[in-house]
């Protein structure tokens, strides 16, 4: 079933539109996404270019002008499919007024779940997030790390199979960075799918199996992380236990000396590098997709 | 209304008879089996529904949209069908399928409960007259968004999406989960705590404590003034409230985005505006309840009072050189004082004042006593001030001077023609008729309430009231029979007159007899007013006399008025949360509060729309105002008058609209008035009242839950 197809977007696009239904800005331009079962992939796109658009899309928050967004194979506005799904949003949209255990009992409400479940639910989800000692406190007493790990708490009360994060780094200290990302990894081992959008690169080239580049609302690429990074033209060897004298006939053979060659093969460009460059060809011959990005770096 | 269905086919006219009530689907047996296959069948279809998964599929969208279509231009072809037939005979044609008269029968409907409701023989209801409208609405918005569809996508296409907007919407209403429901709610609760709805009570408590400044316990009717001023105050206070909180809530919920997370789970639309009005209906519950409570008390220490009675102000009362009783004054407390009357036997009564009285009790007779000089009674606390009377009505008819019958009385130049006056010291008379009159009843005799209006034509003894006399006369007498006199009284204006008119009744010849058995025939009785002084009126009304049935408890009449606050909150809230579903806050506030302000007037506003008014609509009164022209002359023929007269006619159209639309709230201060007046508020008031809360808030709740779901939340 690995390659079971999750999120399915066809020609989606997406305009809006003013009070006289003039068009203001075509935010997303048929648009066409496959992700599949228990995969993570993710969203990069700088400001404006659609990211936030197309998951609004897929949750049912905003509606397609033209196209079509199906989520478990079902039309993205239909209710049901969200008993599947778990979402964070770019910013915790929690009532502050509630402690986290009455956030996260009143979601599980929302889900239908008997109280008993419930209760185990939230005791779990409370400790796996670290909010033990302030499960009492208001969330208005928050800092906006702990925020966030409710949030996610909130996200997960389902045990949901499709995860959709909004930024899941913003606001962490780097140790709730590392455990974020470590957590959508194992919920990727658990086999569950991740959708997940973020302008810090490095750590969607830590967590995702496959991403997608939109600029402007059009795709410009889309792959699988190791491959896209991938340099072609350029061979990488690494290798460790060389003297400071060796060091020198390196450059001539390295079969010469006694050195350990641990890894041969092709070295690979940052994510941000390779961002930065569609982004820059995109602006240079806006309107096509970038091609060839990768092999030129 | 009659629908005439003579020209119908036979099998109609065999399956639901005439007039609907005699056919062969009313009798019992089949009647019964129709209509528990139909309940099973609904219930079934319902349970199947809510276990179901998913959105309308692609066939039953056609199926819905096709079967929609095919009874809409059924339903049109059989009116047109129908008009033809009765083409040319205008004058049979008693009923037309505008809204006009669907907003005319809901409004004239006879208030009767379930009378009202399902109509004499169980048709003609306005329950009818409701399920024409909802589905008339229906058919309208069906045919507009059909139409809307079809521009773009085509007809075809135009019925599937419209199919499956009905399926889906039927869907999110039958598969509505209480849990959810009772998360949103307890949400809205809490919401409404954190929006400091305890301030409402602050405003409230601070009100009562200064209320002793300006409310005046020495007016005529204390009772009415204390009982107005809580239910108005707790009124204005809670339904502002909920107004600000039901249109507030949503567009917060959107600025704020937390509604991402909520939709973003398995919600629907349904749910959470059930959600909301469900969390504020029990935020006005609990207000009202607390708020109901402090005001009971209130008004009883408010009004409660003593009196005290001197020995010394007892004095003999002589007739004729004979001691006949004595006669006395209370202390002076809450500006009145009671007249003390003693029989001779040394039975006495404190006179009702402000509507109430004191009772005495036997330690009293001690001030009676030779050696009593210097002694002093203290009263106990008032009677007869809060009540719920449950009043029985007769019908009134006139006699003129000269005794003979007539419509209506005398006008003495009041402008408000309500009462009808009866001159003095002649043969004129006001007489009412009451029915249902048994002993059972009445074992005591007949407890008449009066409220009489005075017209005097000099000034007589001021100090004094009008005299009148109370006679009775058995309905099935001949004409030449005359009334019996059985009291004679000294009427107090414009406030409520208890009198007892006892079992046994002296006749004119001295001979004692039973009143059932002498006056009342069928359990009907005649009961006579006159006005015994020369020259003076006693204005009455129909409503003016009644016999009192019995007291029902004052503070379970005391609950129904909150009731009526609540029925009143209800629709406040839902109007709220649907103009929250589509508009901003402060726009949700504004509309809100003019679709409050357009229920209140809502009668003036018809008969704006339906020119029953002085001035003209917007444009002509404008030119009015400008040309200084005074709202009862005519305008002048011109083509001025022309132009502001033909734009007045679609602002009267959407006037009428808007009318039709809104729910007539001014009507609801019948419960508030009940209890001030102290009268009992009948079980057909309440179940009329509820009816058409729910009459506005079901179809409103349709609407906000469409607006809802048709729109882009994170836009």
């Amino acid at each position: 079933m690995q390659s079971e197809i999750i999120i399915e977007t066809r020609n989606l696009t997406k305009v809006y539109r003013d009070f006289w239904g003039r068009q203001k800005v075509r935010a997303l331009k048929a648009l066409d996404l496959e992700i599949r079962r228990g995969e993570i992939f993710g969203l990069l796109g700088p400001n404006g270019s659609g990211k936030t658009t197309t998951i609004k899309l897929l949750l049912g928050l905003l509606f397609p002008t033209t196209g079509q967004a199906l989520v478990f194979d079902r039309d993205a506005r239909e209710v049901t499919k969200n008993e599947r799904i778990g979402y964070l949003p770019e910013e915790s949209y929690l009532y502050r007024f509630l402690n986290a255990e009455e956030t996260l009992d009143f979601y599980g409400r929302l889900f239908n779940m008997p109280r008993a479940v419930r209760r185990q639910r939230v005791a779990d989800l409370i400790e796996m997030v670290g909010l033990d000692w302030a499960k009492r406190r208001q969330l208005k007493e928050y800092s906006k790390g702990m925020t966030r790990r409710i949030g996610l708490a909130q996200a997960l009360i389902n045990d949901p199979e499709l995860i959709v994060l909004d930024e899941p780094t913003t606001g962490l200290d780097p140790i709730g960075t590392r455990e974020m990302k470590d957590l959508i990894i194992k919920l990727r081992d658990e086999g569950k799918t991740v959708l997940l959008c973020s302008h810090l690169l490095a750590d969607v080239q830590d967590v995702c199996d496959r991403i997608a580049i939109l600029y402007q609302g059009e795709m410009k690429e889309m792959g699988r992380v190791d491959s896209l990074l991938k340099v072609q033209d350029v061979t990488e060897i690494r290798v460790t236990g060389l003297s400071a004298i060796a060091q020198e006939e390196v450059k001539r053979a390295i079969e010469h000396n006694n050195g350990h060659v641990l890894n041969i093969g092709n070295p690979t460009t940052t994510l941000e590098d390779l961002f930065l460059k569609i982004i820059r060809e995109s602006e240079e011959h806006p309107g096509r997709r970038v091609r060839g990005v990768v092999e030129k770096t | 209304m009659v629908i005439d269905i003579t020209d119908v086919t036979p099998l109609f006219i065999w399956l639901l008879g005439p007039e609907w009530t005699e056919g062969r689907l009313f009798h019992p047996l089949p009647l019964t089996v129709f209509l528990l296959l139909l309940i099973a069948g609904l219930s079934w279809l319902v349970v199947r529904l809510r276990k179901g998964h998913g959105s309308t599929d692609r066939g039953a969208a056609r199926a819905i949209g096709g079967g929609s279509a095919a009874a809409i231009v059924l339903i049109a072809l059989g009116i047109i069908a129908w008009k033809l037939l009765l083409l040319g005979k205008a004058e049979e044609i008693a009923w037309t399928l505008t809204l006009a008269d669907f907003a005319e029968g809901l409004r004239n409907s006879c208030f009767k409960g379930l009378q009202w409701l399902l109509g004499g023989g169980w048709h003609q209801g306005a329950l009818y007259w409701w399920f024409l409208v909802i589905i008339s609405a229906a058919a309208a918005v069906f045919v507009l968004g059909w139409l809307a569809v079809a521009l773009r996508r085509g007809p075809i296409k135009a019925l599937e999406t419209s199919g499956r907007a009905i399926g889906d919407c039927a869907l999110d209403i039958i598969r509505i989960s209480p849990r959810r429901v009772g998360a949103l709610a307890w949400l809205g609760i809490k919401e409404s705590i954190r929006r400091r709805v305890v301030v409402v009570f602050a405003v409230f408590i601070l009100i009562l404590l200064f209320a002793g400044w300006f409310l005046d316990p020495g007016s005529i009717d204390p009772a009415r003034l204390y009982l107005n001023f809580v239910l108005t105050t707790t009124g204005y206070l809670v339904i502002l409230l909920l107004l600000f909180l039901s249109s507030l809530s949503l567009p917060a919920d959107i600025k704020s985005r937390t509604l991402h997370t909520i939709v973003t789970k398995p919600v629907r639309s349904s749910e959470v505006v059930l959600g909301r009005i469900a969390g504020f209906t029990a935020v006005a519950t609990c207000l009202l309840l607390i708020m109901g409570v402090i005001s009971y008390f209130f008004v009883e220490r408010g009004l409660a009072h003593t009196h005290v009675i001197d020995a010394d102000s007892l004095k003999t009362v002589e007739y004729a050189g004979r001691p006949t009783g004595r006669q006395g004054v209370t202390t002076r407390v809450h500006e009145h004082r009671h007249k003390v009357v003693v029989d001779p036997s040394g039975n006495g009564r404190v006179e009702t004042e402000q509507g109430h009285w004191h009772e005495l009790d036997e330690d009293w007779k001690e001030l009676l006593s030779k050696e009593s000089a210097g002694k002093k009674y203290q009263l106990g606390q008032p009677e007869g001030m809060l009540l719920a009377r449950v009043p029985v009505y007769g019908k009134l008819a006139f006699r003129n001077r000269e005794g003979e019958s007539t419509d209506k009385g005398i006008n003495v130049g009041d402008e408000w023609t309500y009462r009808s006056y009866i001159e003095g010291g002649s043969l004129a008379a006001a007489v009412w008729t009451f029915q249902g009159i048994t002993e059972e009843r009445f074992p005591d005799g007949l407890p008449v309430d009066m409220i009489l209006g005075i017209f005097r034509t000099h000034k007589g003894n001021i100090e004094k009231g009008v005299t009148g006399s109370l006679l009775l006369r058995n309905p099935r007498d001949g004409p030449d029979v005359k009334p019996t006199e059985v009291e004679i009284f000294e009427s107090k204006e414009f406030q409520i007159d208890n009198r007892l008119i006892p079992r046994e009744v002296r006749t004119p010849d001295g001979k004692k007899v039973d009143l059932f058995k002498e006056f009342v025939s069928d359990g009907e009785v005649e009961i006579w007013l006159r006005c015994v002084d020369m020259a003076q009126y006693f204005g009455v009304a129909q409503a003016d006399m009644y016999l009192r049935a019995h007291n029902a408890s004052f503070a379970w009449n005391f609950a129904k008025g909150y009731f009526g606050i609540w029925l009143l909150g209800l629709l406040v809230i839902t109007l709220g949360v649907l103009f929250s579903t589509f508009l901003s806050g402060p726009v949700a506030v504004l509309a809100t509060f003019g679709a409050l302000l357009g229920g209140l007037f809502h009668d003036f506003m018809f008969r704006l729309a339906t020119h029953q008014t002085y001035g003209g609509g917007p444009f002509e009164s404008i030119v009015r105002i400008l040309t200084q022209q005074n709202v009862t002359s005519e305008m002048e023929p011109g083509l001025r008058t022309t132009v502001v007269q033909t734009l007045d006619q679609p602002a009267a159209f959407g006037l009428w609209l808007l009318a039709a639309v809104l729910p007539d709230l001014s009507r609801f201060n019948v419960f508030s008035k009940c209890v001030a007046y102290g009268f009992n508020i009948p079980g057909d008031t309440i179940l009329t009242y509820t009816c058409r809360t729910f009459a506005f808030v079901l179809p409103l709740f349709v609407a906000a839950y469409l607006c809802l779901k048709n729109r882009e939340v994170a836009r």
